[in-house]
């Protein structure tokens, strides 16, 4: 057997929805984690619950990138591939994310029903280059299948890559238990485990490749496992904030299942509302009353809140809003990852609202932006967005264990370090807003009647000129406060003026950075930039820019050679500079830092 | 969660103390013998203003906290309920009135009522129906009687008008109360009774429109109305009560509330309570204190790997 060794390796199961084929990689990356590999995973979920098997949109799978470095996003091309069966096989082979030296293990347990289409698939894959394994399962394993009503076969799979990654069987049975041993009977845990043992056997005896990944250094640093909207529910009890009002829209749901389940052991509450609009008026209520709340959505429950998204800046009552977005518009693909929810947050509510935006691009980032989003939301008494998106939330990796800060209710308390994390010096001690008095209910002598209508200095209801044009001046200034305390964007790597600067934000971070690095060790003189807050922006930004010759952006959005993509028509109107968008992708599918190296590379080749 | 502090003055609440500026509403709308009605009761109860909150959606009605010196929110078209299941939810000791008009409550926000109504969450829902949108200038609502001429519908208006207390009982309203803004005495007691029940209390008062529809609500007439007196209802109103029928109804008859809210006749006082309902307040607010408290610094240690 010959064995490959590789410092970064990726990996996909490929199956039926309601098979547990990301069960079987979370079983897989324990693995790797604790023996000091890096992992960073992408499921891919379909949208509806249970597709009819061996149909294209039944897909349901999970991508596993390891390596010996940290890695900050699911990366290029797949190495290997497993398939349950060639349906599943041929709808991936549509996203074109495979590596050309791909090895394909196929299924061919339903190739005797299914000859013709087996071939077809085959001839399509053998096509591309790609040198595919047929494997059937063994007598014993089908056995045990049957035995388990049909359930059991990511076991097999599982089995087959810990051998081929040459995990040994004991340490893979120890994760296997681990993950079932309280939930299933002894007898079902036994089949699993037998039919696991099948697959590594099969595997080990029967392919004559094998692949090492090289261990990081050992640290004795704490680690975590987790998600990026586990990640954002963890960050929201830390930062303090009690109530947590949604609807249930994919892919922001899982905030509210995570938090229904730990929030109240540390005080808090989930409530979910009648309808998405009801989900953010109760938070308003809960925030107007002096309590701390979030309301989380995706876009179409975006465009529900944004009456009372202005309603909030207009009335001056804090409230965040965490966005996951999906690809659209309407209810477009919701289990699929686009960044086009940018002038939504930014220009959504009618009038000229003001609000502040943060984008999320890493697990530490979605773990202490609700303290930021906090700060921001009652300093400025305005709405502030967290803009996820359906990979961030979804993608999961190892962590160091970050510190948490448990703030409490003076967010003037929150933690230097929060701040210079988000790239920004403490706001002013006193911010003016328009009405005078912010006091809370249960306040004797300081009642008062907060409204969306215009009102003067003392909470009046005013109509006159002037008045309305002093509003906007204050709620505009509590924008430049936050401006004027953003520090010089952090340049990716370690290039500060040269041929392109490539500019990001959210999601495409870790693609992005990636790629810049790469870039620079080959002696290209390509920045990045991956704003954190992306509204308002950094008053140097125009002088940075100039420190480049092109200036170009990275965005899960379209565009094209007429049409500008949000980020870069936003960064246009702020700097005058000639942004442009480089790699505009609307695909559903996360851009790869090879991608963008490439893009960058012919960019400058184009001079 | 910030809590209510005790006002440092001691004497009792006026009517003065409760008064703001002068409210924008037209001469001899209904409006003004509501929010009277609620002052009266404020001070009748001693209801300390700095712990109270009126909300209200968009509409004539929607101005209603600005003329109540309490704590106010003026929220947006529909949604005030919303906004108050957040107080709720958080501030258990404040009192929560809603002041919705019978678009803003069963048009643009029925949805809400829907679930206000389920969730009984503690507080005090004052519809204020005059049966049309008035603000907006005279459009048809919900609640706008067939024929009645409006701006969109000038021809009359096409359909038979929603009853709203019907509504309310098919979806489980806890306490549903009947009565009308010419009648002070009536309107107190019944908002006196609305405070006392802890849950959602509908209040549903017919509220006139000089402006936009003079003829409607005959107040001057008793021929069109009963009041419905019971030992756990709401006495009926003093200055009138001898001049029409006083049916005996006993409010924890749901299929008598039913039956009397099919009707074509108009019944002013208790027509339905329920004082176990569920309420989703403190349904909530018993789960996190029932949790414990864990400790926030911890609170990542659960997916150590």
């Amino acid at each position: 057997m010959s064995k490959e060794v590789h410092h970064i390796h990726r990996m996909e199961l490929l199956m039926d929805a309601g098979f547990g084929a990301q069960k079987a990689g979370d079983i897989l990356i324990r693995a790797f984690a604790h023996s000091g590999r890096y992992v960073f995973i992408e499921p891919m979920i379909p949208a509806e619950i249970s597709p009819p098997a061996r149909s294209k949109p039944a897909l349901s799978g999970t991508i596993i990138r390891v390596g010996d470095t940290d890695l900050t996003n699911i990366g290029n091309d797949t190495d290997i591939l497993i398939a349950q069966h060639e349906i599943v096989l041929d709808r991936r082979l549509d996203d074109e994310e495979h590596n050309p030296n791909c090895r394909v293990l196929l299924d061919i347990g339903d190739q005797k029903t299914n000859e013709e289409s087996y071939e077809m698939v085959c001839k399509r894959a053998t096509k591309l280059g790609l040198k595919i394994f047929p494997f059937d399962l063994t007598d014993t394993a089908k056995a045990d299948i049957k035995a388990l009503a049909g359930k059991g076969k990511n076991m097999y799979y599982l089995g087959m890559i810990s051998a081929m990654y040459n995990v040994p069987e004991e340490t893979m049975v120890e994760e296997i238990t681990a993950t079932f041993g309280k939930k299933l009977k002894e007898e079902v845990l036994a089949r699993n485990i037998e039919i696991f043992q099948e697959g590594h056997h099969f595997a080990s005896n029967n392919f004559d490749f094998s692949f090492e990944i090289a261990s990081a250094a050992e640290s004795s640093q704490e680690k975590i496992l987790i998600d990026g909207n586990t990640a954002l529910s963890m960050g929201i009890i830390d930062a303090g904030i009690k109530i947590v009002c949604g609807y249930p829209i994919t892919p922001a749901s899982s905030i509210m299942h995570t938090l229904a389940r730990s929030f109240p052991s540390y005080g808090g509450m989930v409530h979910q509302a009648e309808d998405e609009i009801s989900a953010i008026g109760s938070a308003i209520g809960a925030y107007y009353g002096g309590t701390p709340a979030l309301t989380a959505t995706s876009g179409p429950g975006l465009s529900l809140k944004q009456e009372f998204i202005g309603y909030a800046s207009a009335a001056e009552i804090p409230i965040i809003i965490a966005d996951v977005q999906r690809s659209g518009p309407s209810t477009g693909m919701p289990t699929k990852t686009e960044q086009s929810d940018l002038l939504s947050a930014i220009y959504g509510a009618h009038g000229d609202n003001t609000q502040v935006v943060i984008g999320v691009g890493s697990i530490l980032d979605c773990f202490y932006a609700p303290q930021i989003a906090r700060y921001f939301a009652e300093k400025l008494r305005l709405p502030v967005f967290i803009m996820s998106d359906f990979q961030m939330a979804n993608s999961y990796k190892v962590i160091p264990k970050p510190k948490a800060y448990a703030l409490e209710e003076n967010v003037d308390e929150i933690a230097d370090e929060v701040l210079e994390y988000f790239g920004m010096s403490r706001l002013p001690d006193d911010i003016e807003m328009v009405r005078r008095d912010q006091s809370p209910p249960g306040v004797p002598g300081h009642m008062r009647r907060v409204t969306g209508l215009n009102t003067d200095e003392e909470g009046k209801v005013n109509y006159f000129a002037k008045s309305n044009q002093r509003s906007h001046a204050v709620r505009n200034e509590k924008i430049h406060h936050v401006q004027r305390s953003l520090r010089e964007p952090e340049m990716i790597g370690d290039c500060q003026e040269g041929d392109i600067l490539v500019i990001g934000w959210g999601s495409t971070f870790g693609a992005l950075s990636e790629a810049v690095v790469s870039c620079q060790k080959q002696g290209l003189k390509a920045g990045g930039i991956c704003f954190k807050v992306i509204y308002p922006l950094p008053l140097m930004l125009a002088d940075i820019f100039k420190r480049f010759k092109r200036v170009v952006t990275v965005e899960l959005a379209f565009g094209d050679y007429l049409k500008r993509t949000p980020l870069a028509m936003f960064l246009r109107s702020k700097t005058l500079v000639n942004v442009k968008p480089m790699i505009c992708r609307a695909t559903g599918r996360p851009i790869t830092p090879m991608t963008i190296e490439n893009a960058i590379k012919e960019s400058l080749n184009k001079e | 969660m910030t809590t209510a502090t005790e006002p440092s003055s001691q004497s009792p609440l006026t009517i003065k103390e409760l008064n703001t500026e002068n409210p924008r509403w037209c001469a001899g709308c209904g409006d003004f013998s509501i929010i009277m009605g609620i002052k009266r009761f404020m001070v009748n109860q001693a209801i300390a203003p700095h712990n109270t909150v009126n909300i209200s959606g968009i509409g004539c009605s929607g101005r209603a906290p600005f003329y109540i010196n309490t704590y106010g929110v003026h929220s947006i078209h529909g949604r005030a309920i919303p906004v108050a299941t957040g107080l709720s939810l958080t501030r258990p000791e404040l009192n929560l009135f809603i002041h919705s008009g019978d678009g803003d409550a069963i048009s643009i926000g029925g949805n809400h009522l829907i679930h206000g109504l389920n969730k009984n969450f503690n507080c005090v829902f004052v519809l204020y129906d005059n049966e049309l949108y008035a603000l907006t200038k005279s459009q048809t609502s919900p609640t706008t009687r067939q024929g009645h001429k409006t701006n969109t519908q000038p021809a009359g208006t096409y359909l038979a008008p929603i009853k709203a207390l019907r509504m309310v009982l098919g979806i489980g309203a806890s306490f549903v109360a009947n009565t009308a803004d010419w009648m002070p005495d009536h309107l107190v007691n019944t908002l006196e009774a609305a405070y006392r029940h802890k849950g959602f209390s509908f209040v549903h008062v017919s509220q006139r429109c000089p402006h936009f529809d003079p003829y409607n609500f005959e107040h001057k007439s008793t021929d069109w109305f009963s009041f419905l007196t019971h030992e756990k209802g709401i006495p009926p109103d003093k200055r009138i009560a001898d001049k029409t029928e006083q049916l005996q109804h006993d409010p924890s008859d749901l299929t008598a509330a039913f039956a009397l809210a099919n009707t074509d006749r108009t019944y002013f006082g208790l027509l339905y309570h329920d004082p176990a309902k569920p309420r989703y307040d403190t349904l909530m607010q018993e789960q996190v204190a029932a949790a414990g408290s864990k400790d926030r610094t911890k609170i990542l240690d659960k997916y150590k790997i």
